[in-house]
């Protein structure tokens, strides 16, 4: 009986960890971070955000900053611009993705270990290399405008640099590894099985594919998307050097209202937005997703 | 080879007309391993026939290229008399129950029992008329929205049955169709599924490694070994005369004897072995001074503390083992010779029938018509 006391206590402590991280480094920065978008400089602490009347507290927010990022055009463009090139990326990633996942998880298995190094070979470079590489790939003296020009495919240099082409290269490149990671996981674990009896029941191997696999591989495709879609909204350093001045992304915006404007309650805000973006959107589905399930 | 003592009569109102038919069938995996070798068989219209053996026997292998989801690498299969060999396993007018039941976790029973027949672009309301007609066979009407993983194994086990039946297939395989069930329920199963396939009138190949599903479900039974067939007929042929003295010690309990035929008369042989000597009242293809097995089942072996009359088909030994099943109990006996015999006795009372304890002395003694010979 003691010992399962204490095996339910460590129990705690080993699940405790992950919260108390949390905790500390999600939760809290983000109230901050909230706390900062709705006061008017950043130092304002929360005491002077509370004024007393009759005995009885009010807290003075200031909505002002989120009054302007609804109100100004480029904000909103901005988002919009920023969610396009993320569902962009998304979806090259997912048509890229898949067929890879799909036939990396029916290679011979002695086979698979190396094709999933091959995978994750990239990330044993540096990030910032790997977005420079490109650079040097498509600039109009690069590498392949200069290929294709002694070839002479093409007369003049190609605009392949600082325009949505070199951004969603970019962004499709750095993130295609979080797609294929976890399709391959789900559809590695695929039961076979199912693929013959849909066989057996006068299904051919096309259809089965999309009335089997598909569906049966839809938890990867979702936990794809979101690793990819996510990270990809925010995005700030491949806008900033494979991306162009019609590329509108939140996170180069983010950037100067923090470092070239100093205005950090605006940049708190902006971030604030950003984050309801993405969070409201995949909690309602969620929630629906849920509810279809116990149905 | 033993001949039967009573001619074979064929009770069993099957009409001879032949559905499938392999022909010398050889599957070699990876280009050595004979997984099926040289099978040549017939299935009848509307039987039920069972293939049996142990894992790793060819069978499933063989249930396999009838469904078409393996190619055999020698040999032809044809249904109805077409050849279909090549024919890939979605064109084929066979469905399988599978043993993992293989049902689709994301559709609901209705879904799946519906799946096939989509597939045939059936007019939508003649759908629904025969999955409905299918749940209700299956007793499933109550569970049609559910899914698959809300279901018992029982339950689970039916739908597999009402998809693989929906689309009326011409021959139905099931591979080990009770495996994943408890033996409680495998027992009142196994007649409700005869009960249903007898109802649609379908043909089925039926994979099984127990023998006691496939004495009960199937009307002909082909014994399984290595890649090959030992022996094909009825379940009571098997049981009572089997050909070998493999397919006697894979089909039930048996106890060998060794020995030589002494006396080859027409009408008797008389077989000496170390404990005992055999008189067996018919004769038999072979030879005096032939080296023979008599095999002997142990229900057919009685028990008792008095020497029994004559010289011929008894034996003596001590009780070493007393493995009490309830409804019987089986008796494990030494002889002088070494080895041990096996005795079943009905437990008809609620005491132990013959009052035999670990280390009592006692006779064995069986009929003239009790035992097998066999040159295999």
């Amino acid at each position: 009986m003691n010992m399962l006391k204490n095996l339910f206590q460590g129990n705690k402590l080993v699940i405790g960890i992950p919260y108390g991280w949390f905790l500390l480094l999600v939760a809290i920065p983000l109230l901050i971070v909230m706390k900062i978008s709705l006061s008017e400089m950043e130092a304002t602490s929360v005491s002077n955000m509370i004024s007393w009347t009759n005995g009885l507290p009010t807290l003075k927010l200031n909505f002002a900053n989120y009054q302007f990022i609804f109100s100004d055009a480029l904000y909103v463009k901005t988002y919009i611009s920023s969610i396009k090139y993320a569902l962009i990326t998304t979806l090259i990633c997912l048509a890229i993705g898949y067929p890879f996942a799909y036939f990396m998880a029916r290679a011979p298995k002695h086979v698979q270990p190396t094709l999933l190094m091959l995978i994750m070979l990239p990330f044993w470079t540096s990030f910032l290399l790997r977005i420079y590489a490109w650079k040097t790939l498509l600039v109009s003296n690069g590498v392949i405008n200069n290929v294709l020009m002694s070839l002479h495919v093409i007369n003049a240099p190609l605009e392949m640099m600082n325009n949505s082409f070199s951004l969603t290269i970019g962004m499709v490149y750095s993130y295609l590894p979080f797609m294929i990671l976890p399709l391959y996981a789900n559809l590695s674990k695929l039961d076979l099985r199912y693929l013959e009896a849909a066989a057996d029941l006068g299904t051919s191997p096309f259809k089965a594919f999309w009335l089997i696999t598909v569906p049966l591989s839809k938890a990867g495709i979702i936990a794809g998307s979101m690793l990819v879609f996510i990270p990809a909204v925010g995005e700030f350093v491949i806008p900033e050097l494979l991306g162009g001045p019609d590329t509108l992304m939140i996170g180069r915006v983010l950037w100067d209202e923090f470092f070239s404007n100093n205005d950090w309650p605006m940049a708190a805000a902006v971030a604030v937005v950003m984050i309801a973006l993405i969070l409201v959107p995949m909690a309602i589905l969620n929630k629906a997703e849920a509810k279809l399930e116990e149905a | 080879m033993a001949t039967a003592p009573k001619p074979q009569t064929d009770s069993k109102a099957i009409t001879k007309e032949v559905l499938l038919r392999v022909e010398g069938v050889t599957k070699i995996y990876d280009g050595t391993v004979k997984a099926v070798d040289n099978v040549s068989l017939t299935v009848n219209k509307g039987e039920i026939f069972g293939l049996l053996g142990g894992s790793g026997c060819g069978k499933s292998t063989l249930l396999r290229m009838m469904a078409g989801f393996e190619k055999p690498t020698k040999g032809k299969i044809f249904l109805d008399n077409q050849d279909i060999t090549d024919l890939p396993s979605y064109q084929r007018p066979i469905n399988m129950m599978f043993q993992s039941y293989a049902l689709f976790p994301h559709l609901s029973v209705w879904e799946n029992v519906a799946f096939g027949l989509k597939r045939d672009n059936m007019p939508k309301d003649e759908i629904a008329k025969r999955v409905d007609a299918m749940l209700t066979l299956a007793q499933l009407n109550k569970y049609a929205q559910r899914k698959p993983h809300q279901l018992s194994g029982g339950q689970q086990q039916r739908v597999a049955l009402a998809r693989s039946l929906a689309k009326r297939p011409k021959l139905l395989l099931l591979d080990e169709p009770l495996g994943a069930l408890d033996k409680k329920l495998r027992e009142t199963t196994q007649l409700e599924l005869v009960n249903i396939i007898e109802e649609v009138g379908v043909t089925c190949v039926l994979v099984t490694h127990d023998q006691e599903e496939a004495m009960t479900m199937a009307s002909r039974i082909a014994v399984m070994s290595e890649g090959y067939f030992l022996q094909i007929g009825e379940p009571d042929v098997i049981y009572e005369t089997p050909n070998s003295r493999q397919v006697a010690d894979f089909i039930g309990n048996v106890n060998m004897f060794e020995g030589e035929v002494i006396v080859d008369e027409p009408d008797h042989i008389i077989v000496k072995c170390d404990e005992c000597t055999h008189y067996v009242g018919h004769g038999f293809t072979g030879n005096k001074g032939m080296a023979v097995g008599v095999a002997l089942r142990p229900e057919k072996i009685m028990l008792s503390k008095d020497k029994p009359k004559g010289e011929y088909n008894w034996a003596e030994g001590v009780v070493t083992e007393i493995v009490y099943f309830g409804d019987h109990t089986t008796y494990h006996l030494k002889t002088a010779a070494g080895h041990v015999i096996k005795a079943q006795e009905i437990n008809n009372t609620r005491d132990l029938s013959c009052g035999l304890t670990w280390g009592d002395h006692a006779y064995m003694h069986w009929g003239d018509l009790a035992m097998i010979v066999l040159t295999h």
